[in-house]
């Protein structure tokens, strides 16, 4: 049975045309339009939600079409769109968290006089990463993916006259072009090397799953590298992830929807998409399970020491990132995307309250927050319940899909479920840190902070609703997911031992965090004052923003303005040149039209003797 | 010599369209002297589009009549008169564009030609006739006195055309130099004809084609004095450097319109004469490469210095005219490009090519010609700066002026590009690089002449803010204007495979 399958074209059609329709209306349209944005987007998550229902229920076939979109010799490109239970799964995960954000933006975004501009912008970002997830090939994808980080950039420098926006708006974009340079790359190879040129998944799967050996191991590992890099790119991993913590410029539903659903998924799913590539190549998996740890480790601990509520929460997507990548890497997909799902609710949850939060007290430095918990009791509870399945703490959503990564981990090479364990501990660390500061204590600044209006708080609730249900698909007494999405019944179920480990060390965690945040217990500066090196470089982000200037980017400023003199000097003065010598023919003819007929008539009589001379005379000389 | 033939009336059926527009231009004569001096002679300039589209509706249903023939196995070509006027695909295919071309230029006049600049408005109109008359003899006859009587009657009613804005010192200018230069040409053309009657016995190109091989080898030096006295008349005729002085002068001074007709409609049937001449008399020395190679190559020559002389020149004038005239210049030695190509087993559709820009070329010029008309109109001037502010008087008229100048300019997606690619294409594949090298050279110095409108209309502000009024069919011939440039360059393939369709040189040019 596939009947909503077929239609599964519309759902990214709805987004993109309310931002067609907002952006023809151009600000007349008003606060109205911007419901246009809204309702576009909850078209799309109830034909999703009809499709991803039709897979749960029955045994429905994957369901694809495309069109031949441009033939060239005997190599023909194609469009088309496939509906499998991982998509679809997507589809889900998208639309809700769009919609949601839609709705919020409605209050959040309520003052702002470019309103329409932004859900325009909303729509059409949506609207490119359900065409992303759709894309039955490659190339359509790539499309879709290089729209995605267009929409990126437009959303991340929405505020453009703020300087820190537009800089972070072009970080974004060089530093993840980066990334889109590798996949092209691999995309072209892929071409290259292809049976028939085929660039479909069913195609690749079929090459790559079967172990074929149409391609060679050494290329397939380039390809599997390259197409990662694409990945950590998008996906904010190391050493690609600058440009996430500085998007936080941008307002902060774009930030949620960056974070839970759009831009950085896009990452986690093209390595799920592509799959049997990594699966072909054991080096490209080692790579994607090392840089995944690494990434988690890393960004967890240089959360600990960031101040600002969003960049703390960049980080922790970037630190859960990782874990998803972790997951890929040792083998698990499931686990993966059964992270990158219940990741979505709780991220955007935690990303909406900030938002609440920095709409009620108009700072993002939880250093200055204090005591909200009273006055914002709907969004610190929610807050709290993100904070919760975040650090791990069941039986919260987070806490079943970490279990899932750590005990694929703990299965494939203990040393990765150490280092995903230890970075475990830090998350609970700083999310305890981030929700003693902000919500208990006295207010430490006298800001009147206020409860938000109910348009922002309704999608809080439902997200708590889901960051706290959604875990139980797949628990380690039901599989029920990871069979549905594999297909697979063999799934390894996870075992008591790394329960309870997970538990204990996020419980911990929160633990000592309420002890140092909240009771006061211990010394906030115990750390600090006797290792204050550690601190700085924590706070300094390990110097890695710095390091890129000084290695990549003052060179290439310096390159680029010895090509400028070149091109001004060298080129302009060719260009200049060719200019004066065309002038001066001008000039000639000029001087030749004097208004004398009887000079033109002498100057063909001229040109006749001349031309026949030089062509005609040659013969008889 | 074969005996003479007369007319008969199952002829007069092939003759339709011709027929049409001389019984048009009479009727209109003398409805011009009897009709009351108070009656506007607009009605007039509407009789003249209504005989132009019954004459081309007369083409079109030859055309038909030919395919069907063709394709019942039949002989698309009909010869009249003892071969000396021939009724064939090539001779129907430019007879549209005149006559569509002439009834386009008829209505962007209306309306927009001023009484007190032309005052003699009726026969502004109906003197169109004769003249295309002329330019359809001329595309299809098949004997050298036929070819120039078309051009004479093409070329006297043009000196009166150019000089109707009687009141005008520029424009009597321009007829007297048109006059004497025209004179000049013709002269050129028919000593150079003289000569080649003089050594082939015939006047009829069939009949000179098939001897000309012994021609060639027994009067080897009056066959160049013959080629090159008519390639040096018809390089006048078409503006090609350094024949061309006249023509910037002359397009300044005629009145717009009339100087649209010049461009597109006389330019083309010189051309179509050109055609006629040399692909009976030249195409047959294959038994003599170094004189027909001599003759190809003074023709290419002369390409070259058109196209570098009138990119050149355009980059400096400021008045519209002018500067649309030296771009014109350099469009001639484009379309002169394809007659100069050896026509190869790998390379046979320099009829194509040739047929192809012709139509852009007509379609942007009259569109460009009637956008000036009606600019000049407001601003009271001819000069660049006219154009200033154009974007905000009347943006559509802009937006309109920018197809047709990037349609000049050869930019995508227009006919101009496909045009010149068509003809780039052409001179690669028989190795004319040279010629290929100077088409993009001049292509790319011509952007500079071209974007200075635009700088013009979009960048600089105009001194007035009154709206720019079109007359209604001014409008209508603009518009198709640019909805042709822009289809030539969305859907080439469709014209092209029709052009391919109906034209084949062996049936067209070489069958009895």
């Amino acid at each position: 049975m596939t009947v909503f399958a077929e239609y599964a074209w519309l759902v990214p059609v709805f987004p993109v045309a309310a931002f067609a329709v907002l952006i023809a209306m151009g600000r007349g349209a008003g606060r109205p339009g911007a419901w246009i944005g809204t309702l576009a987007t909850l078209l799309s998550l109830i034909l999703s939600l009809c499709i991803a229902g039709e897979r749960i229920s029955g045994k429905a076939e994957d369901y694809s079409a495309h069109y031949h979109w441009l033939q060239v010799g005997n190599i023909s490109l194609s469009a088309g769109y496939e509906v499998t239970n991982l998509t679809s799964l997507m589809l889900v995960i998208v639309t809700l968290v769009s919609f949601l954000v839609n709705l919020y933006s409605q209050g959040y975004m309520r003052d702002d006089d470019r309103m329409p501009t932004f859900f325009a912008y909303m729509g059409l970002f949506t609207g490119s990463m359900l065409g992303l997830v759709l894309a039955d090939n490659l190339l359509t994808m790539y499309i879709f993916w290089e729209l995605v980080g267009v929409c990126s950039f437009l959303l991340v420098g929405f505020w453009f006259h703020k300087p820190e926006a537009k800089a972070a708006a072009k970080k974004a974009f060089i530093v993840t072009r980066i990334g889109d340079l590798g996949l092209l790359i691999a995309i072209l190879l892929l071409f290259w090397y292809m049976p028939n040129h085929a660039l479909d998944f069913s195609t690749l799967h079929n090459v790559f799953a079967t172990q074929s050996g149409v391609i060679a191991t050494g290329i397939t590992t380039w390809i599997a590298l390259l197409i990662f890099l694409g990945a950590v790119g998008k996906s904010g991993q190391f050493p690609l992830h600058v440009w996430l913590p500085d998007a936080m410029e941008g307002p902060t539903p774009i930030s949620a929807l960056i974070h839970a659903a759009t831009m950085v998924a896009a990452g986690v799913f093209l390595v799920a998409r592509t799959f049997d590539i990594f699966q072909a190549s054991p080096a490209a998996m080692h790579t994607v399970a090392i840089i995944g740890a690494f990434t988690a480790i890393f960004a967890a601990t240089i959360g600990l020491a960031q101040n600002d509520i969003k960049r703390i929460l960049a980080y922790s997507t970037i630190s859960q990132l990782g874990y998803m990548m972790l997951a890929l890497g040792v083998g698990s997909m499931p686990a993966a995307m059964f992270h990158l799902f219940t990741h979505a609710f709780f991220k955007a949850l935690l990303f909406l309250g900030a938002g609440s939060i920095i709409h009620g007290v108009h700072t993002q430095d939880i250093r200055e927050m204090g005591g909200l918990g009273r006055k914002m009791k709907t969004t610190a509870w929610t807050f709290g319940i993100g904070a919760l399945a975040l650090s791990g703490i069941p039986p919260f959503a987070g806490f079943w899909s970490k279990d899932a990564i750590l005990t694929a981990a703990l299965d494939k090479q203990p040393i990765l479920f150490v280092v995903g364990a230890v970075a475990a501990f830090f998350t609970a660390l700083y999310m305890a840190r981030l929700f003693f500061l902000v919500f208990t204590g006295n207010p430490r600044n006298d800001s009147h902070a206020h409860e938000s209006p109910a348009v922002m708080t309704i999608p809080l609730v439902v997200l708590a609703v889901l960051a706290v249900v959604a875990g139980f698909v797949q628990t380690p007494f039901n599989g029920w997911f990871a069979e549905w999405l594999t297909g697979d019944k063999a799934v390894e179920h996870g075992s008591g031992l790394v329960m309870v480990v997970s538990a204990a060390i996020g419980l911990l965690g929160v633990y000592l965090g309420w002890l140092i945040y909240a009771k006061g217990a211990i010394r906030r500066d115990v750390v600090s004052s006797r290792m204050p090196g550690l601190v700085k470089l924590l706070e300094n982000k390990y110097y890695i923003d710095e390091l890129y200037h000084l290695l990549f980017v003052k060179p290439l400023y310096a390159l680029g303005k010895v090509l400028n003199a070149f091109d001004d000097y060298v080129v302009d003065g060719v260009v200049r040149l060719a200019g004066q010598s065309a002038t001066g023919l001008g000039r000639l003819n000029a001087r030749l039209q004097s208004g004398q007929v009887q000079a033109y008539t002498l100057t063909a009589l001229i040109g006749l003797v001349i031309l026949a001379l030089a062509i005609a005379g040659r013969r008889f000389w | 010599m074969a005996p003479l033939t007369t007319l008969s009336w199952s002829d007069a059926w092939y003759l339709a369209p011709e027929i049409t527009l001389s019984a048009f231009a009479i009727v209109l004569t003398i409805l011009d002297l009897f009709a009351p001096k108070s009656w506007n002679r607009n009605f007039i300039g509407w009789l003249t589009v209504l005989g132009l589209a019954v004459a081309a509706g007369f083409v079109v249903w030859l055309m038909l009549d030919f395919k069907n023939a063709g394709a019942t196995g039949g002989n698309p070509v009909h010869d009249l008169l003892g071969g000396s006027y021939r009724v064939d695909d090539f001779g129907n295919l430019l007879k549209l564009v005149f006559l569509g071309s002439s009834g386009f230029i008829v209505l962007a006049s209306l309306g927009s030609v001023r009484t007190a600049d032309v005052p003699i408005k009726g026969e502004f109109y109906y003197l169109l006739l004769p003249a295309v008359l002329g330019a359809m003899v001329m595309s299809s006859s098949g004997d050298l006195v036929t070819l120039f009587i078309g051009l004479e009657l093409l070329s006297i009613t043009s000196y009166i055309l150019v000089g109707s804005r009687k009141r005008n010192g520029l424009s009597s200018e321009a007829a007297f130099k048109y006059l004497v230069t025209g004179g000049v040409a013709s002269a050129f053309i028919l000593y150079g004809m003289s000569f080649l009657y003089g050594i082939a016995g015939s006047t009829n190109l069939s009949l000179i084609g098939q001897n000309i091989g012994q021609i060639v080898t027994d009067y080897h030096a009056l066959v160049y004095v013959a080629f090159f006295l008519m390639t040096a008349g018809f390089a006048m005729k078409v503006a090609l450097a350094p024949f061309h002085a006249w023509a910037a002068d002359v397009y300044q001074g005629a009145p717009t319109p009339i100087t649209s007709f010049l461009a597109v409609v006389s330019k083309g049937a010189a051309f179509a004469m050109l055609y006629r001449i040399f692909m009976n008399t030249v195409f047959f020395m294959q038994n003599t490469p170094a004189v027909r190679d001599d003759i190809y190559l003074a023709l290419a020559v002369l390409a070259a210095a058109a196209m570098i002389v009138g990119t050149a020149g355009a980059l400096r004038q400021r008045n519209v005219k002018r500067l649309l005239a030296l771009s014109g210049v350099a469009n001639a030695g484009i379309l002169m490009i394809p007659l100069t190509l050896r026509v190869t087993q790998l390379h046979s559709s320099i009829f194509t090519e040739f047929f192809y820009y012709l139509l852009a070329y007509a379609f942007m010029n009259i569109g460009a010609f009637a956008i000036l008309t009606v600019v000049s109109r407001g601003s009271g001037n001819e000069s660049l700066s006219g154009f200033a502010g154009l974007y905000h008087r009347a943006p559509w008229t802009a937006v309109a002026m920018t197809v047709l100048l990037c349609s000049l300019a050869g930019l995508p997606v227009t006919g101009g590009f496909f045009g010149k690619l068509f003809i780039l294409f052409g001179t690669v594949q028989t190795g004319s690089y040279w010629l290929a090298a100077i088409l993009l050279v001049t292509t790319v110095v011509s952007y500079a002449v071209y974007f200075g409108f635009i700088r013009q209309m979009y960048l600089r502000s105009g001194n007035e803010d009154t709206g720019l009024r079109i007359p209604g069919p001014a409008a209508v011939a603009i518009w198709i204007c640019v909805a042709a440039t822009l289809a030539l360059g969305f859907l080439p393939k469709v014209v092209l495979d029709w052009i391919d369709a109906l034209f084949s040189i062996p049936v067209d040019f070489l069958s009895k």
